[in-house]
C-alpha cells in the first residue's frame, strides 16, 4: 500500500497521535475485514431462518430485516464497534490538526497568495471564489456526513481549512490507504472509464461537482493539462484547503463555493462534468436538480460522468450497505439503494437514449481495492 | 497509596506578582486563544443495545483499547531507542521512582486521559443540555429524502 503523501497542507503527527491513527487502522481493518463478514453469516445462519420460521417466507427487502438484525447480539457488537471506530478515526485526525492549526492556516494563506512568477513565465495558478451568502443545503446541515464533526462546511476560525485537513487524512484512514497516496483512486477510476469508453475525448473545460478537497479534481487537471478545470462545493473550509492543497501539488484549479443544484456558470460552459461518490450525499429533490444543472452546463456533445457506489443486490447486502445511512450519517444512501439513476437523469432533462447507467471495474495499477463480484463502481453517464 | 504533600495556598504579594507575570490575561501581546475543533458529529447517535449502559461500556472499552495500544507503541519506541543507544537495559526499568516534578506531570497526564475516557458520559449531559439534536436518525433520513 503506498504511503499517504505528506504534502504541505497536512500536519505532522506526534508519537501518540501517530499511534492512535495506526490503532484506528488496525481496528477498522479487523472490523471490516474479519468481523463484517460475520454479520452476513449470522444473517444466513440464524436471522433469515428465524424470519422464515415466523413469516413462512424469505424477507423481501432490507427494511424487513432491520429489526431482527439490530436485535442480533453479534451484529449489535459489530455495529457499535464500527460506529466507535469511525468516531475514533476522526478524533485521531482532529488532534494533530487542532494542535498544528496556526501553522496550517499560515501555510494555506502563503500557498493561496502566490501569483504567477514575476517574469510571467511561471505556471498558471488556480483561483478560489467563496460565497459567504451561499445557503448550505439541508443535506449537509441535518447531520454531519460520515460523522466528521462540523461536516464540510463549518468554519471554526477565520479562513479555516481544518475541515479539509481532517477530511483528507480521514478518508485515507477510512479506506486503509486504498485510495492511493493522494486519495486519487476515485479520480483515476473515472478517468480510466473515460479513456476506455470515450478514448477520443480531450476535454478543454472540466467541472468537478462536490469536489470537497479536490483530490479527484487534481487527477483531471493532471490528465488534461490543456484543460481549464473547475471544482465546486458548498463547504468553504474544504475549498480553501482544496485550493492550498492543489497549489502545494503544483496544479492550477479554479475552485468556487457553489451549490451544484444552481451554479453561476453560463449555459454550455463545460465539455466534461464529473463527480465522485457525491450523488448519494444529496437528497431526493436535489439529485434531479443537480443532473438538470449538469445538462444546462454541458456544451453540445459534452459528457457527464458520475461515479457512484453500488448499494448491494441481495436483501442482506442492501441492509449492510445501509449501515452507513443509520450509523454513519450517510442519510441519503438508503434512498439511493432503490434508485433508478436513468430516471433521475431524465427528470433532469436528458432523453433516455442519451443516458447510460454502467458498471465498471477498472484495470488499473493504481486500483489497490480488492474488486470482487460484490464490489464494482457504478457510473451514471450522459451526453448532451 | 502515598498521600500527596499539601501545597501552601497562602497568597503573598510576591506570589501574586509572580502569578500576574505568568498570566498576562488581557495583555495585547498575549497569544490568541487556540482554536478548538469539534469532537462530536451532529446527528442522533443510535442506541445499539437494549441497555444503553452497554453502549457506553463498549465505547469506553474501545477507547481504552486504543490508548493501551498507543502506550505500548510509545513504550516500545522508548525501550528500543534506549537499548540502541546503550543507555538502559530493560532490567533497570524495574524499581524506578518518579521525583516530584515527574509525579506532578503524571498526575496531569492521567487527568487528561480520564477526561478522554469519560466522554461517553459527557455526551449524554450535552444532549440533556440540548444541542439541537434531531430526535431520531429516521427523522434525519426522512428530512433529507424529502
Amino acid at each position: 500500500m503506498p504511503a499517504f503523501k505528506a504534502h504541505a497542507m497536512q500536519p505532522s503527527t506526534l508519537l501518540d497521535e501517530q499511534a492512535r491513527q495506526d490503532f484506528v487502522g488496525a481496528l477498522r481493518g479487523h472490523l471490516s475485514g474479519r468481523l463484517m463478514p460475520g454479520a452476513y453469516k449470522v444473517y444466513e445462519s440464524r436471522v433469515e431462518p428465524a424470519f422464515r420460521a415466523r413469516q413462512g417466507r424469505a424477507p423481501i427487502d432490507q427494511d424487513e430485516i432491520r429489526k431482527p438484525m439490530t436485535q442480533d447480539s453479534f451484529y449489535q457488537f459489530w455495529s457499535a464497534m464500527q460506529r466507535r471506530s469511525q468516531e475514533l478515526l476522526w478524533e485521531s485526525v482532529i488532534d494533530p490538526t487542532e494542535r498544528e492549526l496556526p501553522e496550517l492556516l499560515q501555510r494555506s494563506a502563503r500557498l493561496r497568495a502566490k501569483k504567477i512568477g514575476k517574469s510571467g513565465k511561471g505556471r498558471r495558478r488556480g483561483t478560489l471564489r467563496l460565497n459567504p451568502a451561499l445557503e448550505i443545503p439541508r443535506y449537509h446541515r441535518a447531520a454531519d456526513i460520515h460523522l466528521q464533526p462540523g461536516g464540510y462546511h463549518t468554519d471554526f476560525t477565520t479562513d479555516d481549512v481544518s475541515a479539509g485537513v481532517i477530511y483528507d487524512k480521514g478518508i485515507n484512514l477510512y479506506m486503509g490507504g486504498a485510495l492511493g497516496p493522494e486519495n486519487n483512486l476515485m479520480g483515476d477510476t473515472l478517468l480510466a472509464y473515460l479513456r476506455e469508453k470515450h478514448p477520443a475525448r480531450q476535454p478543454k473545460r472540466i467541472l468537478d461537482i462536490g469536489c470537497a478537497i479536490g483530490n479527484s479534481t487534481v487527477v483531471w487537471a493532471r490528465a488534461f493539462p490543456q484543460a481549464r478545470v473547475h471544482g465546486i462545493d458548498v463547504g468553504a473550509p474544504v475549498l480553501r484547503y482544496a485550493h492550498a492543497r492543489a497549489e502545494a501539488l503544483g496544479v492550477a484549479i479554479d475552485f468556487s463555493q457553489q451549490n451544484a443544484e444552481a451554479t453561476d456558470f453560463a449555459d454550455g460552459s463545460f465539455d466534461l462534468i464529473v463527480s465522485h461518490i457525491v450523488l448519494h450525499e444529496t437528497s431526493k429533490s436535489a439529485l434531479p436538480r443537480i443532473l438538470g444543472e449538469c445538462r444546462r452546463l454541458l456544451a453540445p456533445g459534452g459528457l457527464m460522468l458520475h461515479l457512484e457506489i453500488p448499494r448491494g443486490r441481495t436483501v442482506i447486502e442492501k441492509f449492510m450497505h445501509n449501515w452507513e445511512s443509520y450509523n454513519n450519517n450517510e442519510t441519503f444512501a438508503r434512498y439511493m439503494t432503490g434508485i433508478d439513476l436513468q430516471a433521475e437523469a431524465m427528470k433532469g432533462g436528458f432523453p433516455a437514449a442519451d443516458v447510460l447507467v454502467d458498471q465498471f471495474i477498472p484495470k488499473l495499477d493504481v486500483a489497490q481495492m480488492n474488486y470482487t463480484e460484490h464490489f464494482f463502481w457504478k457510473i451514471l453517464a450522459a451526453h448532451r | 497509596m502515598p498521600k500527596p504533600k499539601k501545597k501552601s495556598t497562602r497568597s503573598t504579594p510576591a506570589v501574586a506578582a509572580a502569578a500576574r507575570r505568568r498570566a498576562p490575561a488581557h495583555s495585547p501581546t498575549a497569544a490568541p486563544a487556540p482554536v478548538r475543533l469539534a469532537r462530536v458529529a451532529k446527528g442522533k447517535k443510535p442506541q445499539y443495545f437494549s441497555d444503553p449502559a452497554i453502549d457506553k461500556l463498549l465505547w469506553m472499552t474501545l477507547t481504552l483499547m486504543e490508548e493501551l495500544s498507543v502506550t505500548r507503541d510509545r513504550l516500545d519506541t522508548v525501550e528500543r531507542l534506549l537499548a540502541a543507544k546503550k543507555v538502559l537495559r530493560r532490567a533497570e526499568l524495574e524499581g524506578w521512582q518518579p521525583d516530584a516534578k515527574a509525579a506532578a506531570e503524571r498526575v496531569a497526564a492521567r487527568g487528561r486521559y480520564v477526561d478522554r475516557m469519560m466522554r461517553a458520559m459527557h455526551v449524554e449531559l450535552e444532549e440533556i443540555a440540548g444541542r439541537g439534536m434531531p430526535k431520531s436518525e429516521e427523522e434525519v433520513v426522512a428530512a433529507v429524502e424529502s
